[in-house]
């Protein structure tokens, strides 16, 4: 049962590959974090220094790609189950990584946690976002229906992002003054009630 | 069990007792390529010139082979049976060897290729989910009502959808819970019978 496998056995292909990197020297290992961290932040990972990196241990091609496996897989699981890197030292080391290492991979991880946190949380589940508002507002002097209507009008268009077709689509509406107002009035409940959380 | 030939694809495979073992080596190979990747004119084209025969008669061997090829296959027929099938067409022996060659090196491969070809039910690709509570809505505050988003990816036909899906905590406990029932039914002897038969 380990924190960071979020109260989880660790799965079998953790434990096999655990070996793996114990055979790359712990500041190299720092280094190919670093890289890893770099591509589970969104940013761009540089295979080749990952390939020199790894070229003194002697690793083949499919060795070089589970290690990347795996450390993705241990800073992301990390940061997911909130685990200090106290934790996560002491944790790998149970499953037989080397001290330097495991302080070297927990050293990179705790700079790096909370941005890997707020990345996740960013990319987490969200159906429909909404993109922007822009608004208008008119005043109707006459219709065909009445001769002096002056009444004021909003034109709203609100734009939103649909995260399953992901699509951009826009709502027009056009709103009434006693509309709005209701509208504008529980919209601020609403933020009131979000505030306070 | 036998293959039955039909009189056209009789003819088809005729031309290849003219046509001699190269040109019938030649042929099996581009038929294997046809069943691999699809038609390729221009393949047809250079071997009718290597083996000076017209296009039209290599395009039906071909055809014919391919025919012979998958049926053979499909049935997963035994060797003694493709023999007798094949004697019907009354080539030589040597021909009649090539073939059984070409069809025993081929099978396998030829029997995967026509597994991929079923139709499949959409598969599971992601599941992503979202655990919420409602604290209040317009018509009520003060509320606490936890929901589970779910959206589900599947793989229909190479195809990605994903379906939405949501539900609050105690119908998921209940889907868990079928879900294990399911699992669990492997383990049951009546299935652990049929594995076993299978295997």
């Amino acid at each position: 049962r380990f924190r960071f496998c979020g109260d989880l056995d660790c799965p079998d292909w953790v434990l096999a590959e655990i070996s793996t990197l114990a055979k790359i020297s712990s500041v190299k290992l720092k280094l190919i974090c670093a890289q890893v961290l770099r591509d589970l932040l969104g940013g761009s990972m540089e295979y080749e220094k990952i390939l020199k990196l790894t070229s003194d241990a002697k690793l083949e091609s499919g060795d070089v790609k589970a290690t990347i496996a795996v450390l993705g897989f241990i800073l992301s699981s990390a940061a997911k189950h909130g685990v200090d890197s106290e934790s996560l030292s002491s944790e790998l080391q149970q499953l037989g990584l080397p001290k330097e290492h495991a302080s070297g991979l927990c050293r990179s991880y705790e700079e790096k946690q909370s941005s890997l946190q707020d990345s996740l949380r960013a990319a987490s589940l969200r159906l429909s976002r909404l993109g922007s508002v822009c608004w208008r507002v008119d005043y109707t002097l006459s219709s065909s229906e009445l001769q002096e209507v002056h009444e004021p009008l909003v034109h709203l268009t609100l734009t939103v992002q649909d995260e399953q077709r992901g699509s951009t689509e826009a709502v027009p509406m056009a709103v009434s003054a006693d509309k709005f107002r209701v509208l504008l009035a529980e919209l601020k409940q609403a933020q009131a009630l979000m505030n306070t959380l | 069990m036998l293959l039955v030939l039909s009189e056209a694809q009789r003819g088809d495979l005729g031309c290849l007792q003219r046509a001699g073992a190269a040109a019938v080596g030649e042929l099996g190979r581009l038929a294997v390529e046809l069943l691999r990747r699809g038609a390729a004119p221009r393949a047809c084209e250079a071997a009718a010139r290597k083996l000076n025969i017209d296009v039209d008669t290599i395009q039906h061997g071909i055809e014919g082979l391919t025919y012979l090829l998958t049926e053979s296959s499909k049935l997963m027929i035994s060797e003694t049976d493709f023999q007798d099938s094949i004697h019907v067409l009354g080539f030589s022996d040597e021909l009649n060897k090539l073939l059984l060659q070409l069809y025993l090196d081929n099978r396998k491969e030829i029997r995967r290729v026509l597994g991929e070809l079923a139709p499949k039910l959409p598969s599971y690709h992601n599941l992503e989910w979202r655990l919420d509570v409602q604290l209040a809505s317009r018509s009520l505050r003060q509320q606490i009502k936890p929901a589970v988003t779910i959206k589900l990816h599947l793989n229909e036909n190479d195809d990605q959808t994903a379906h939405v899906l949501q539900t609050d905590p105690s119908t998921l406990l209940h889907l868990i819970q079928q879900l294990e029932q399911a699992l669990g039914e492997m383990k049951t002897n009546h299935c652990r019978r049929i594995v076993r038969n299978m295997k």
